[in-house]
C-alpha cells in the first residue's frame, strides 16, 4: 500500500491541524465572554483535522489496487516556474532597497528574458523599453496623479 | 427609488466618475479578450489605481472592469476558439464555429449586444430586488448569518469538481488564514508564535492577490516553451465581413424568451456566492439547448448559444452585485476584491448599507448601468485593436501584471510586509492549485471568515442555546438547505467517480 500526492497532502494538513488545535487550546479565556478566544478556531481546526484524516483514508483506499498515472498529461515546463517565483522573490528583496523604479526596471526585464530569450537586438531593445516603460509609466501613474507612495532604495535613495 | 437611480445616474456622468468608469470597462475588455487574463486578475490589477480616487470613482472602475471583462472575453472565443475569460467559456462553442465559417463580425456582435441586453435587463433586476433583499437581510440575527456563512461555503465546496473532500479543506484554510492574528473579541493573539510579522493577521488583500495572480500566471507559465495551446486555426488579425448591427439586434429580439432566460439564469447563479461567470455561462447554454426548437444545430455557429452564453455572463454580474450590496457578501472573486476596497475606503457592506450610503448604492447602480454603453462605444471604436490584442505575449504580460499585484499589496498600507504575505501566499496558491485544491472554496472561507466567527459569538453570547441555529426558522431552513447541498455533492460524486479528467483549475 502506498501513499500517493493526495495522502502527503493531507498528512501536512493534519500535522499542521493538530498542533493548532492544542494551541487553541491553550489561549487564555476571557472573564466576561461566555466562548473564549480558542473556540471558534478549535471548531475549525476539528472540522479540518477531520476533513485531512478523510482525505489519507480515501487517498490509501484508492491506491491500493492500481496506482496508475495519467502518462499522456502534457508536459509542463516546472523549470520556469521556479526561475519565475525566484527573480519575484529577488525582486521582492531588492524593492526597498533599491527602490520601486530600479527594481521595476530589473524586474520586469529580467522575467521578460527568462520567459522568452530575445534573439535579435531589436527584440533585446523591445524588452528594455517594455521594462523602462512599465516602471516609468507606473510610477509617474501611481506617485504623480494617484498620490500612491512606492517604496525607495536604502541604498539608491531614489 | 427612480428619482435616486436619476441622481445616481446624473452623478456617476460627471467627468471625475465617468473617466474612471471608461477606463476601467476599457481596461476590462482588454483584460477579458487576453486569453490567460481572468476578470479577476484584472481587477486585481486596477485595485491600486483605485486607492487614490474617492470611493464611488474606485468602485465605478471596478464596475466597468466587471462588465467589461465579461464581455471581452467573447472576442478571443470567436477567434482563437479558447476562452478570453472563464466566464465566456460557451461562447466558444458556437462563436468559433460560426467565425470559421466566415462569419467572425456576426459572432462577435451577437456576443457583444447580447452582452448589452443581458446587462441591462439584470440591471433592472439590480435596481429593483436588491432593496427587497436587503429588508430580508435586515431580518436576519446573527444565527442567519452564520448558517447563511455556512450554506455559502457548502455550497462552493460541493460545486468543486475534483473532490468534495479536498473542496471542504479548501474552505477550512480559507478560515483558518483569518483566524491568525487577534481575536475579534478580546484582541488575544492567536497563532502568532510571538512574531511581530503575522501578529495583526494576514492583510485580506494580499492574500487574495497571491492567491489567485501567482496561482494563475504561474499555471500559465508551465505551458509557455512546451508545445503551444495556440490553435492551428487562429484567426487573428482577420477582417470583419460586412454586418448590419439592426440585423444582429432583430436576431437577439427574434427570441425574447431565450434573452429572458439566459438573463435570470446568469442572475441567479450571480446571487449565490462564489460561483461565478463560468457556471452561469455553461448553464445558460446548456439550458437553450434544451428549449431549443433546433438543439442539432448547436456546436456548430448557432446563434442561440452565442446570445445565451454572453447574456447570461453579464446578468451574471448585476447578480454579484446584488449579493454584495443586500448582504454584504461577495458573489464571486470579483466582488470579493470590490468588497476589499469598500473596507479600505472605510465603507462598511451589509444589509443596511443601500439605506446609509444611498448615493454610493446607487452610484454602483448608475455605474453598472453606464458601463455598458461605455462597453460598445469601446467595441464599435476598437474592434481592429483588440482583434489583435489576443496575441499579446504572457512573456511580456507576466512581469507587468505581476508589478501591478506588487504596487497593489505595497500600497495599501505602505509596507514591505503585505508585499512579503503576497509572496507567501503566491507560492501557498500555487502548490494548493498542483495538489488539486480548488481556489474558489479557499477565497470565500477568507472572505466570510471573520464575519463567521463574530455572528458566532455573537449569537452565543445573545442566547447560550445551541439549538437556536435550528429552531429559528430561517435559519433552521438555511441549515438543512447546507446538508441538502452537502449530499447533493456527495451523491453526485460518487455519480461521476469513474470519470477520470484533469479539469484546468477555474479561477
Amino acid at each position: 500500500m502506498s501513499i500517493g500526492r493526495d495522502g502527503i497532502a493531507g498528512l501536512v494538513l493534519l500535522a499542521i491541524s493538530l498542533v493548532l488545535l492544542v494551541k487553541s487550546f491553550q489561549l487564555p479565556s476571557l472573564p466576561i465572554v461566555p466562548v473564549g478566544p480558542g473556540f471558534y478556531p478549535a471548531i475549525v481546526l476539528s472540522f479540518m483535522a477531520a476533513a485531512s484524516a478523510l482525505l489519507v483514508l480515501q487517498d490509501l483506499m484508492k491506491r491500493a489496487p492500481v496506482a496508475a498515472d495519467a502518462p499522456d498529461a502534457p508536459r509542463r515546463n516546472y523549470r520556469l516556474v521556479v526561475i519565475a517565483f525566484a527573480i519575484v522573490g529577488f525582486y521582492v528583496v531588492l524593492l526597498p532597497l533599491l527602490g520601486f523604479r530600479v527594481a521595476t526596471v530589473l524586474f520586469v526585464g529580467a522575467l521578460q528574458a527568462a520567459l522568452g530569450r530575445p534573439r535579435t537586438m531589436r527584440q533585446w531593445a523591445v524588452l528594455a523599453a517594455i521594462a523602462l516603460g512599465t516602471a516609468a509609466v507606473s510610477y509617474f501613474v501611481f506617485e504623480r496623479y494617484l498620490l500612491v507612495l512606492l517604496p525607495r532604495g536604502a541604498w539608491t535613495g531614489f | 427609488m427612480l428619482d435616486l437611480l436619476w441622481h445616481g445616474l446624473v452623478n456617476v456622468a460627471q467627468w471625475k466618475y465617468m473617466l474612471p468608469l471608461f477606463a476601467g470597462t476599457f481596461i476590462g475588455v482588454i483584460g477579458g479578450s487576453l486569453p490567460g487574463v481572468t476578470i479577476t486578475m484584472t481587477v486585481i490589477v486596477v485595485l491600486p489605481f483605485t486607492y487614490g480616487l474617492d470611493p464611488l470613482a474606485g468602485l465605478a472602475a471596478m464596475t466597468g472592469v466587471y462588465v467589461g471583462g465579461s464581455t471581452g472575453g467573447l472576442i478571443a472565443c470567436c477567434l482563437l476558439g479558447i476562452p478570453g475569460s472563464p466566464a465566456s467559456i460557451a461562447t466558444t462553442f458556437d462563436g468559433f464555429p460560426m467565425a470559421r465559417n466566415g462569419e467572425p463580425g456576426r459572432a462577435i456582435w451577437l456576443g457583444v449586444w447580447a452582452s448589452v441586453w443581458g446587462g441591462l435587463l439584470g440591471a433592472l433586476f439590480l435596481v429593483f430586488l436588491t432593496g427587497p433583499l436587503a429588508a430580508i437581510a435586515l431580518e436576519f440575527g446573527p444565527w442567519e448569518y452564520f448558517s447563511l456563512f455556512v450554506l455559502a461555503m457548502a455550497m462552493v465546496a460541493g460545486l468543486t469538481e475534483s473532490s468534495l473532500l479536498k473542496g471542504l479543506l479548501s474552505t477550512a484554510i480559507g478560515l483558518l488564514i483569518t483566524v491568525v492574528g487577534h481575536d475579534p473579541i478580546g484582541s488575544v493573539p492567536r497563532f502568532t508564535f510571538g512574531s511581530e510579522f503575522i501578529g495583526g493577521g494576514f492583510p485580506f488583500l494580499p492574500v487574495l492577490i497571491g492567491i489567485f495572480a501567482f496561482a494563475q500566471i504561474m499555471t500559465d507559465l508551465e505551458k509557455l516553451n512546451g508545445p503551444r495551446g495556440q490553435p492551428v486555426e487562429s484567426l487573428v488579425g482577420v477582417k470583419l465581413e460586412r454586418f448590419s448591427h439592426l440585423k444582429v439586434n432583430l436576431e437577439i429580439f427574434k427570441q425574447p424568451f431565450l434573452l429572458a432566460w439566459a438573463t435570470i439564469v446568469g442572475l441567479i447563479i450571480g446571487i449565490l456566492p462564489a460561483i461565478g461567470g463560468s457556471a452561469s455561462s455553461v448553464m445558460a447554454y446548456d439550458q437553450a439547448k434544451k428549449f431549443s426548437k433546433t438543439p442539432e444545430r448547436f456546436g456548430k455557429g448557432h446563434p442561440e448559444g452565442i446570445i445565451a452564453s454572453e447574456a447570461s455572463n453579464n446578468a451574471n454580474v448585476s447578480g454579484s452585485l446584488m449579493t454584495i450590496m443586500a448582504f454584504g457578501i461577495p458573489g464571486d472573486a470579483v466582488t470579493a476584491v470590490m468588497l476589499g476596497a469598500m473596507t479600505i475606503h472605510g465603507i462598511q457592506s451589509g444589509p443596511l448599507f443601500i439605506s446609509q450610503n444611498p448615493d454610493l448604492a446607487y452610484g454602483i447602480y448608475a455605474a453598472y448601468i453606464l458601463a455598458h454603453p461605455c462597453m460598445l462605444l469601446i467595441c464599435v471604436v476598437l474592434m481592429p485593436l483588440m482583434l489583435r490584442v489576443t496575441s499579446v505575449r504572457m512573456a511580456v504580460l507576466a512581469p507587468v501584471v505581476l508589478v501591478l499585484c506588487v504596487v497593489g499589496a505595497y500600497a495599501l498600507n505602505n509596507t514591505m510586509q503585505s508585499v512579503y504575505v503576497l509572496l507567501l501566499f503566491g507560492v501557498v496558491g500555487y502548490g494548493l492549485v498542483k495538489l488539486g485544491f480548488p481556489l474558489a472554496p479557499l477565497i470565500l472561507g477568507l472572505i466570510l471568515g471573520d464575519q463567521i466567527e463574530i455572528n458566532l459569538v455573537r449569537a452565543i453570547m445573545t442566547d447560550p442555546n445551541p439549538w437556536l441555529f435550528l429552531t429559528r426558522p430561517i435559519s433552521g431552513g438555511l441549515l438543512v438547505a447546507t446538508a441538502l447541498s452537502v449530499a447533493l455533492a456527495i451523491w453526485q460524486h460518487l455519480r461521476h467517480q469513474n470519470r477520470v479528467a484533469e479539469e484546468e483549475p477555474d479561477f
